[in-house]
């Protein structure tokens, strides 16, 4: 029967790649279509590696383009003067994300800065990097700095389309996808998944709350910062307002109403709010500017008070549903937070 | 050296105002837990009430709390019953998520009804300056720091004398207690996110009357007041408005004394190191 169960996991897993991998095909040459499932990709990366620390850990980190933005000037920056690759670049950006992370997250833990004041502390992080970019004029400066244009070249990463950059990201969702995966059942994933419970009961039972929680944050730090190399590629600059605070604020946003700690939910809340925004702007916005923000915050709100486990409960439910008409027991286990 | 005193004492006039705003963050958060990240848009909301009540009916600036005070106050309260009263038991983090919508829609509407460029009333009564010795101070200013000063001691005799007020911080200190004697913890919590976001009426048509409004201005206002906050601590009134003179001259100074740009820099990271080193802030009872 658990067999059976792994098998149909992995179909659906199969047919959901699938459909990623055929998208670009699907929808031909629309350079305008392909931007936004780019952006839906975009922020299904950053929402999942979000949830290492948000989800798990319990931790909301509203910094996210933060490492973003130390990602992409880094290797931005490199590509620019000395034209090194940005295959180099994402590598040291992702460390520079890393070691800001950690510069950030040693005295934050050690302090016991948590919930409500550790967001707030992250948001502010955003406004300082940007104002100190800004302020920075040898790297950042007000005006942005572009890369090199290449109709096609791997060496610096630059595309004249945005199919590459598609595939590279969902490369890079498949691999934060299984860093979720493998941390839920490894040692740290558990103690982190307790301190998101209940953080002074864990720390009771001998977790070592800041150690696990500065962990977590390097794992989220290095893969933002290296989607950051992407990022600047993909829009050919870099400018101090990569670091915006209202981005990053979304990233987590869609982490809780995708449901907390859930490895997919992210990326569910993530295909559903970021097509539904970027297909109401579409449709929208030559007429009234704003009303497509106005009509997304309150998709947001009517979810956050009536479905707080999130959207993808929907699907863990709905898929129960299934696996036990398929399978004719009704014994099934009922959704739990570990994911589908 | 005139300079910088000048800027301080410029700083410190403004900050009055923030005190003013972070009362009314600090009673929501202070006595129902409410991570309020609206609350800078609240400001936002007000100060463009306040546009469109002066420039509607060429109302003065400084008169015009006289109609938003008890919209704000409705709006408040209507904002809780509807939004927060649910989450109440939820997560924190689904309340971030409904304040964080209600942010987003606030800002939204701002956009969709008054466009992306800034908005100022024409003129105010309250303008000119005066010198005292080789500084100078602009009325707008110095009557807005006079007001704020007095509606926080107004707001502080109303918790400390009046019973809803005490309810409220009963309902602070220790909800089961306050609920044994009496007191409904609904309506004491729709109270004080009516009252924190009334208060934020009163900041918003002072600052009308030297400021211009923005629909991306609900951000700043909303970092400063959790950085003034961060910095008092709950339940101090009068360390609440020390500390917001303090961000007030920090933020002055380093305009007038490094660069314009760097004002959001220090308050952030006054912010930060504010929690670093005194998690509890300089005043703070818990």
């Amino acid at each position: 029967m658990s067999n059976r169960w792994k098998a149909i996991n992995r179909a659906l897993l199969g047919v959901a790649l699938t459909v990623a991998l055929a998208v670009p095909l699907l929808i031909g040459s629309n350079q305008y279509n392909l931007v936004l499932v780019t952006t839906v990709l975009l922020y299904a990366v950053l929402a999942t590696a979000w949830n290492i620390i948000g989800g798990m850990a319990g931790q909301l980190d509203l910094a996210a383009f933060a490492y973003l933005g130390l990602g992409a000037f880094t290797s931005g920056t490199l590509l620019i003067r000395w034209n090194i690759s940005p295959w180099l670049g994402m590598i040291l950006g992702g460390l520079v994300a890393t070691g800001f992370a950690v510069l950030v997250g040693f005295p934050l833990f050690r302090f016991r800065v948590r919930e409500v004041w550790y967001a707030l502390t992250s948001a502010a992080l955003v406004e300082v990097l940007k104002v100190a970019f800004v302020m920075w004029e040898e790297v950042g400066g007000p005006v942005e700095r572009y890369l090199p244009y290449y109709d096609f070249s791997l060496y610096h990463l630059r595309f004249g389309t945005y199919l590459p950059y598609y595939y590279i990201l969902l490369a890079f969702l498949v691999v934060a996808v299984l860093v979720n995966r493998h941390l839920s059942r490894t040692r740290l994933g558990f103690y982190l998944r307790a301190l998101g419970e209940d953080e002074d009961a864990a720390e009771v039972l001998g977790v070592d709350a800041r150690t696990c929680k500065l962990k977590a944050l390097m794992i989220y730090a290095f893969i933002v910062g290296v989607v950051g190399a992407i990022y600047s590629c993909m829009y050919g600059f870099i400018h101090p307002n990569f670091f915006s605070s209202p981005a990053s604020t979304e990233v987590a946003i869609l982490g809780i109403v995708g449901g907390m700690g859930i490895t997919y939910g992210p990326l569910v809340a993530a295909i559903f709010l970021v097509s539904m925004r970027e297909f109401l702007r579409a449709n929208l916005g030559g007429h009234l500017e704003s009303l497509y923000l106005a009509i997304y915050a309150v998709v947001l709100i009517v979810i956050a008070l009536f479905r707080p486990q999130g959207i993808a409960t929907f699907l863990q439910d709905g898929y129960h549903w299934v696996i036990s008409k398929v399978t004719r027991s009704d014994h099934v286990v009922k959704a739990d937070s570990t994911g589908v | 050296m005139d300079i910088v005193v000048q800027s301080i004492l410029n700083g410190a006039l403004m900050g009055c105002v923030y005190a003013l705003i972070t009362l009314g963050l600090s009673l929501i958060f202070g006595v129902m837990n409410v991570v309020n990240f609206a609350h800078g848009d609240f400001v936002m909301l007000s100060m463009y009430f306040s546009f469109l009540i002066g420039s509607t009916w060429g109302v003065d600036a400084v008169f015009t709390p006289a109609i938003t005070l008890p919209l704000l106050f409705i709006f408040g309260i209507a904002a809780y019953y509807l939004l927060i009263d649910g989450t109440l038991r939820q997560k924190y983090v689904t309340q971030i998520a409904v304040t964080v919508g209600l942010m987003t829609l606030l800002r939204a509407i701002a956009q969709l009804v008054w466009k992306a460029q800034p908005r100022a009333l024409p003129y105010s009564v309250i303008q000119g300056s005066f010198h005292i010795g080789a500084y100078n101070f602009m009325f707008s200013r110095l009557i807005s720091a006079a007001v704020s000063i007095v509606v926080i001691g107004g707001v502080s005799l109303f918790l400390s004398k009046t019973w809803p007020g005490r309810a409220i911080r009963a309902a602070s200190d220790d909800l089961d207690a306050a609920s044994l004697m009496g007191v409904s913890y609904r309506s004491i919590y729709a109270l004080a996110f009516g009252l924190g976001s009334a208060l934020t009426a009163i900041a918003g048509g002072l600052l009308m009357t030297f400021q211009q409004v923005d629909p991306t201005m609900g951000l700043r206002f909303g970092l400063l007041s959790w950085c003034v906050l961060a910095l008092a601590g709950l339940g101090s009134i009068p360390g609440l408005l020390i500390s917001g003179l303090i961000v007030g001259a920090a933020e002055s100074i380093s305009m007038t004394l490094w660069d314009p740009r760097a004002r959001s820099l220090v308050v952030y990271l006054i912010f930060i190191l504010a929690l670093w080193i005194r998690p509890r802030g300089l005043f703070g009872r818990k």
